[in-house]
């Protein structure tokens, strides 16, 4: 039923989405045929807990490690307009020092769910209202607020804010660890599997002193209740990041993610 | 548009598994993105002839130790800027963190004897981070023997994986026990996590199996050959011998602790049929919890939470494998068909760990593997292919490998691997080596 | 005139050796009927040593003949005149010998009390080992069962009646399990077999205080091949007599 409401509320997607489901059609034709001619596999309940047989999932040893690559991008080495455009005021905002623990919630932009189907990695210029989001200093893998990464068929990004503004500059490990750890949680069956694609979920969390993660709240819906909810299970299945960082002053940190789902 | 999307739900549910492979690593945590970590050999900071020998064991360690976790992606030593590097000063950001190395992360130090005292002091460095690097910096201190190098090497990687894998305790210093027979008998025997260290615990003279380390370290519970028959036996590892635990009649076998050390499960067919009791630590308050026919035995905690058990039942035949809520209700069937048998249960409560015989009956039955189930969903994954016969794994406790014995070089020995079935090692080479079990922490 | 006085002596000599050849011919006749020299009577003893026993016990029957040619003991048949046997008596038993000779007919009788047995002497435990390893069998089970197959109910109940006639006898039952199949699994599978050959026998009437269990699982196995014959003869119950 939930199927029959996306279609009727994004009507204007009706024609990109027919051209999609033409194509999915002929796919699912090829994967069906091969489904019956080859050997079967029960894919019965998935995320609809026990019951039924056990089901023989295969490991493809060949596809090499690690599964989902993590890709991550260098703000500055982005090309955007938007980016150079917001990059300046936040260097400028580098020089005074705030302090803004809590990120305020009015300022965020309102994303539309409207939001079209080409979901780059593009970070949105959020930061330019949000000012209280510091940017990382040069280099590394997980750079910025707007780091970004990759989980089976999501795509997501974070920030990190409070702690006086520059945790995500000091403490870039510590940034990387709850990337990490958030990723590799977010278990994407969880999702109901019509769903190709959704529009993106804010979500913010704290972490507190000892690493656990608290106060999980969802920012901006992606109007898809099982992709916020698959959002919100990724980050409470998680006991612990570790503890914070012990030289770092503040007693939690928030961070902010934003998962895209595409499939 | 609606029945177009209800035809084309069960073709997405038939839709390969790469899919398998991300949930297989995800839940065990591993390879999902590996942290670039070099670790160059660390320097002698004193002038004395002990450092030689020293410094070898404690840098093959520390690497062996930081490449085992699972978790990192270990730069080759060829790629290393020329140059030791010691202590803070002499490390060169760019150079690290550039093409070749390319590393996040860097390990370094140094160690010196002097007289009869080890010092070690060791960092680990945020490569990219040139204005705050430091994420550890520790100072170590014990006897100048191989043995304390070793066990410094252990410390200082756990502190490392600690850090860097999200709040999981390291396995460094982590112990495995197991059953040899290469004294003559089947004994109790112990070694490090990594193989090194074997030695022999029990002397009991008979036939000793399934040793099971309680959660705090202290003791081993296990199952002996006596004169009265099987009984459980309980060995101080604090005290070094055996100490009293009393005798139920029958035949008492697979002990399993709780994982908050107050009570232990085990097979006992003082009533005639073989089934599992819980009796507190100290052996009193006997309780029964199923009453199947056929054997039921090698119980297993849920180790998170403690509220519930798997085990095996012959009930219905073949051993299968079920679980049960830890007071004995509500029991469900886990596997159906073949036969299943030495469940273990993950650290984090998802998964267990088993062998099983899928193709099993008269003739030739087909191979025995360990395989990992999802508890929640029943769905498996293989994990041995290899041929031999695969039997009793378990799970170190960060949940990112498990041990097992397998029968494929010829004899019964100790294996180690990752949870997703890689990096499959060979631990114990003399004599015959069974029932592995690790240590709780 | 010579010549008839020479015909009379020739007709009275004739005559007189006709008499007298009657008469030897008379002593070539049937000799009497073989009659000992001195036509006496066979002799026959029987002695048993020693005359009482406890049951399960032997003893040796030993006997005499003389003048005999035909001696037989009731109950073993055709002996020698003179000789000694081993006998094993159920109950109490009168040993009757015959012995036939020229003289006649001898009969001599030993008697044998068989008392019942208390505790049996060291002496005669070692034939009850002997007997018990002979006559109670192993059960075999099939692949994983611990039930008793049908073709092994008439060995059970072979050994359900040997362990009754010999009631004092103690035993422990074994279960073992072929080397397939896990050791945990496999001492809980040998123990229910164990456990269910003594189910059968207790049912048969079989004293369950004489009888121990067991389970070996795999750990002794009786042999190490890895083929089915070699399974089949590991998977068990086995019986073993205590002293």
């Amino acid at each position: 039923m939930a199927t029959a409401e996306i279609f009727f509320e994004h009507e204007r997607w009706s024609r990109n989405l027919a051209w999609s489901l033409g194509l999915h059609v002929a796919v699912a034709g090829l994967i069906l045929l091969y489904a019956v001619v080859g050997p079967s596999s029960h894919g019965a309940g998935w995320g609809a807990g026990g019951g039924g047989d056990a089901i023989g999932v295969t490991l493809v040893n060949t596809i090499p490690l690690p599964a989902p690559a993590v890709q991550t991008e260098n703000v500055l080495a982005n090309e955007s307009k938007g980016l150079t455009q917001s990059l300046p005021k936040v260097e400028e905002k580098e020089k005074e020092p705030e302090a803004i623990p809590i990120p305020d919630k009015d300022v965020k932009p309102k994303k539309a769910p409207k939001e079209t189907s080409t979901k780059r990695q593009k970070p949105q210029p959020e930061p330019v209202e949000a000012n209280n989001i510091v940017p990382f200093g040069q280099g590394g893998p997980v750079s910025g607020p707007y780091g970004t990464f990759s989980a089976g068929e999501a795509k997501g990004g974070f920030g990190f804010t409070g702690g006086g503004g520059d945790f995500g500059t000091r403490y870039g490990w510590y940034v990387r660890v709850v990337q990490q750890k958030v990723q590799q949680s977010w278990l994407t069956y969880d999702v109901d599997r019509r769903i190709t694609e959704a529009p993106r979920v804010y979500l913010t969390f704290d972490v507190l002193r000892d690493g656990r993660p608290s106060n999980v709240q969802v920012e901006q819906s992606s109007g898809i209740p099982s992709l916020d909810q698959s959002a919100i299970r990724a980050i409470q299945r998680i006991d612990t990041f570790g503890p914070l960082p012990s030289d770092y002053s503040g007693n939690k940190v928030s961070v902010e993610f934003w998962f895209d789902y595409k499939r | 548009m609606h029945r177009l999307f209800k035809w084309l739900l069960p073709i997405l549910l038939f839709s390969p598994s790469t899919f398998s492979q991300d949930w297989i690593r995800t839940g065990t945590g591993l390879g999902v993105e590996k942290v670039r970590l070099a670790v160059p050999d660390f320097k002698a900071s004193t002038q004395d002839a002990k450092n030689t020998d020293l410094l070898k064991v404690f840098n093959d360690t520390l690497w062996n130790d930081l490449d085992n976790a699972g978790i990192f992606d270990m730069v080759s030593k060829s790629f290393y800027p020329l140059g030791p590097v010691g202590s803070p000063p002499d490390v060169k950001f760019e150079a690290w963190s550039a093409p070749p190395p390319n590393a996040a992360m860097l390990a370094f130090g140094n160690l010196g004897a002097s007289g009869n005292t080890l010092t070690v002091q060791g960092w680990l460095y945020d490569a990219k981070n040139v204005t705050s690097p430091q994420v550890l910096g520790k100072q170590y201190q014990d006897a100048a023997t191989t043995d304390a190098a070793r066990a410094i090497a252990h410390k200082f990687a756990d502190e490392i994986i600690f850090r860097l894998g999200g709040g999981i305790q390291g396995i460094a210093e982590s112990k495995i026990y197991f059953v040899s027979s290469r004294s003559g008998r089947k004994e109790i025997w112990a070694m490090d996590y990594d193989g090194a260290n074997q030695h022999a615990l029990t002397h009991v003279g008979s036939i000793s199996l399934s040793p099971r380390v309680s959660p705090d370290g202290s003791r081993i519970a296990f199952s002996s050959l006596t004169r009265t028959g099987w009984d459980i036996l309980m060995y101080s590892v604090d005290v070094g011998r055996l100490v009293a635990f009393p005798r139920f009649g029958g035949t008492n076998l697979s002990p399993a602790w709780s994982p908050d050390g107050t009570k232990l499960a085990f097979s006992s067919s003082r009533g005639g049929d073989p089934e599992i009791y819980v009796v507190d630590q100290s052996g009193s308050n006997l309780k029964r919890l199923t009453s199947f026919k056929g054997p039921d035995v090698s119980p297993a905690w849920n180790r998170k939470t403690g509220a519930q058990m798997a085990w095996v039942s012959g009930r219905s035949g073949l051993p299968q494998i079920y679980t049960m809520e830890a007071d004995g209700t509500n029991p469900q069937r886990l596997t159906e068909e073949g036969y299943a048998v030495s469940p273990a249960w993950s650290p984090n409560g998802q998964f267990l760990v088993f062998s099983w015989i899928r193709h099993y009956g008269p003739g030739a039955p087909g191979a025995q593997d360990i395989y990992i189930m999802d508890i929640a969903s029943k769905q498996w994954v293989q994990l041995t292919h290899d041929g031999g016969r695969n039997d009793f794994p378990y799970w170190s406790p960060d949940g990112r490998h498990i041990i097992f014995q397998s029968s494929r070089s010829g004899s019964e020995q100790i294996w180690t691997m990752l949870a997703d079935g890689t990096n499959q090692k060979q631990l114990s080479f003399a004599g015959s080596n069974t029932q592995p079990n690790w240590s709780w922490k | 005139m010579k010549q008839r006085k020479l015909k009379w002596i020739t007709l009275v000599f004739v005559l007189g050796a006709i008499m007298m050849l009657g008469a030897c011919k008379k002593k070539v006749a049937p000799p009497p009927p073989p009659a000992p020299p001195a036509p006496t009577a066979p002799t026959a003893s029987l002695t048993a040593n020693p005359n009482t026993i406890e049951k399960g016990q032997s003893t040796t029957l030993t006997w005499q003949t003389t003048n005999a040619t035909d001696v037989s003991i009731d109950g073993i048949g055709a002996v020698d005149p003179n000789g000694s046997q081993s006998v094993t008596p159920a109950d109490s038993t009168t040993y009757h010998l015959t012995a036939k000779g020229a003289g006649g007919t001898q009969d001599a009788t030993a008697r044998v009390t068989v008392t019942a047995a208390a505790a049996p002497p060291p002496t005669s435990s070692a034939t009850e080992e002997e007997l018990f390893s002979q006559n109670v069998k192993d059960i075999f089970f099939d692949y994983d069962k611990s039930d008793i197959r049908s073709d092994q109910q008439s060995a059970l109940q072979g050994d359900a009646g040997f362990l009754k006639q010999h009631s004092n006898i103690v035993f422990t039952i074994e279960g073992h399990c072929d080397e397939r199949g896990s050791t945990e699994y496999n001492l809980a599978l040998g123990d229910s077999r164990a456990n269910s050959v003594r189910t059968a026998l207790v049912q048969s009437g079989i004293g369950g205080d004489h009888i121990k269990t067991i389970s070996y699982g795999k750990e002794k196995p009786f042999c190490t091949q890895s083929n089915e014959q070699c399974w089949q003869q590991n998977r068990r119950g086995h019986f073993v007599y205590q002293k």
